[in-house]
């Protein structure tokens, strides 16, 4: 599987990649101006679920770089509320 | 001029858009996401929406932006408390942690005469008195009890069989009374013990001094012998007479039982639960086995695998919702404890289901000979030969020396969910635990790859099928509801 590098990070494959891992080791290589992504299944699998794989770590992709999405416009409020909680507990330093 | 602001103020678009606040997804299924806020609270939407909120091209007067917006994942002008008060509910969620340690297990003997192969303790035959805890170690483990700071202290005995060493439970719990004079705790006593040895001697000591009994029940009874075998072959017979005369003296709340699934258990979850109601309990924990002690070493462990167990369970579950829905109260108690953090502001502080990891911060074992364990199963590994999670010993070291150990902050540390790979992204993580020893035993480090996790399949799982049940069926959100609300 190619994905564009102008779509899709290294850090956005290599979460999903990890996601997949009780099916599959997944092989990630820049060439280009894409990232090839190859699936090895740790067991043997009919054509049917291999292709459901496929869907499965395509669609992991997608969410993942949702949640990078998410994640670079919330980080910071993220901390702060945690520090906003942590500031009334007593257990702040 | 009119107090309120006319209804059609709320039906138009907001000019100045919304911002994004911090929050997780996890595909439910095919078409539904479940979105979670930063204190846990939950909402279910499909993809098409998930799509449109990231981008900030969800309108202001659809229905999902009133309720994303109430359960705090998008906040507006309109809004101005929304972060002050997702942080009183975070806040709110982890509150247990400045208590710290509540839960106290002294291990008073390794002697049993049963002889359960799935056993997690590693037991001795009943006349050897070395595995006995002595008033001198129970002593100094008292000590250390009453340093924690936890406004609320249980005192749980355990075994091997722990009425075999009734006389140290005696000492221990007088010796707790007369601190508590001074320490004024909310102070607790709980026996876990399987009923067989227990008399009046026992029982009145225990209505004396407001004692709880804690008993296996595996089931009816050919599958409660078979699983916890002793002499006589009368293990169900003396649980369930000792079940009811407890209560006769102590009442009825005063006991409680839990059940462990073995291979033999695993077509019969709905006669097990039929066995809870024929002792009248109004509960069931449906628990799986733990890979630990004995269990490893008879193979108990790896005799099924969690998809097996997940059948087991959700066959129960199935069970127990239909029973309820028929009128008659009955919880079941893994269900409701994973209910009470996605449907309440509170935490159980079930120490499986913490993090950071209830280990140590939230219970501690003082085994029979002054070691001090992390955990329970902790302190099974070591009977297995590996000391990782031992703090320390009740005589050689101190206070300090054993809850600043590094056997202690690093799976802490290491282990925390929040920080975690898959975990630190998963809409279940506010519901779920780090368990770093669980993760240990099976895969050799705190952290484990959750992929590949058994303790991951089964929460996430679990996790699923709660949300679609209450999805698909308004009956069972209200009756999950009761069991988070009794």
């Amino acid at each position: 599987m190619a994905f564009s590098v102008e779509v899709f990070s290294l850090d956005t494959l290599k979460k999903a990649a990890y996601r997949m891992s009780d099916v599959a080791v997944i092989d990630i290589a820049p060439s280009g101006e894409n990232i090839i992504c190859t699936m090895k299944f740790r067991q043997p699998l009919s054509a049917e679920d291999v292709d459901q794989a496929v869907s499965t770590f395509k669609l992991e992709v997608l969410d993942q770089d949702l949640r990078a999405s998410i994640g670079t416009e919330t980080d910071a409020m993220r901390n702060a509320i945690l520090a906003l909680a942590f500031s009334k507990s007593g257990l702040s330093g | 001029m009119s107090k309120f602001r006319p209804l059609t103020a709320y039906e138009e678009p907001l000019r100045d858009g919304y911002q994004l606040l911090p929050f997780r997804f996890t595909r439910l299924d095919d078409n539904d996401y479940v979105v979670t806020n930063q204190a846990g609270e939950f909402l279910v939407i499909d993809r098409s929406t998930l799509s449109d909120l990231v981008r900030h091209e969800l309108p202001s007067t659809g229905l999902a932006y009133n309720d994303l917006k109430s359960k705090h994942v998008l906040t507006d002008a309109d809004s101005s408390v929304a972060t002050e008060l997702l942080a009183l509910k975070v806040r709110t969620k982890l509150r247990r942690l400045a208590d710290f340690t509540s839960l106290h297990l002294f291990v008073v003997s390794l002697r049993c005469e049963h002889s359960c192969p799935y056993c997690q303790v590693s037991r001795q035959s009943d006349d050897k008195l070395a595995f006995d805890m002595t008033p001198e170690t129970a002593d100094k483990a008292l000590e250390l009890v009453f340093r924690s700071p936890s406004p609320a202290l249980k005192i749980e005995f355990q075994g091997g069989e722990p009425l075999l060493n009734f006389p140290l439970i005696r000492h221990v719990v007088l010796k707790a009374e007369t601190l508590n004079q001074v320490a004024g705790r909310d102070l607790q006593f709980v026996i876990a013990t399987n009923l067989a040895l227990l008399d009046d001697e026992v029982l009145d000591f225990c209505r004396a001094h407001d004692v709880l009994l804690s008993t296996s029940l595996d089931g009816p009874p050919d599958l409660h012998n078979l699983n916890r075998p002793r002499p006589g072959g009368d293990s169900y017979e003396r649980t369930v007479r000792g079940i009811h005369r407890a209560r006769g003296v102590l009442g009825r709340d005063r006991v409680s039982a839990l059940m462990t699934t073995t291979q033999a258990s695993l077509p019969r979850a709905r006669e097990i639960i039929d066995e809870y109601i024929r002792q009248g309990f109004d509960g069931i924990f449906l628990r799986a086995l733990s890979p630990y002690g004995f269990a490893i070493k008879t193979k108990s462990f790896t005799a099924y695998d969690m998809e097996k167990w997940l059948g087991f369970y959700f066959d129960g579950l199935d069970y127990i919702l239909e029973m309820n829905k028929a009128g008659h109260f009955f919880a079941e108690h893994y269900a409701t404890t994973i209910l009470t953090k996605m449907l309440t502001p509170f935490d159980t502080g079930y120490v499986d289901l913490m993090s950071p990891a209830g280990i140590g911060i939230a219970a501690v074992v003082y085994n029979y000979d002054g070691n001090v364990y992390a955990s329970d199963e902790g302190r099974m590994l070591a009977e297995m030969g590996d000391t990782t999670f031992r703090l320390g010993n009740v005589h050689n070291d101190q206070y300090e020396d054993i809850f600043l150990s590094d056997n202690l902050l690093q799976p802490l540390e290491e282990s925390f969910a929040s920080s975690a790979p898959m975990c630190s992204d998963c809409a279940f993580e506010p519901w779920c635990g780090a368990d770093p020893v669980f993760h240990y035993a099976t895969q050799g480090d705190f952290v484990g790859r959750k992929p590949e996790s058994a303790f991951c399949t089964r929460h996430m799982a679990i996790v699923r099928r709660l949300i679609t049940m209450m999805r698909d069926d308004e009956n069972a959100r209200d009756i999950f509801l009761r069991w988070v609300n009794p």
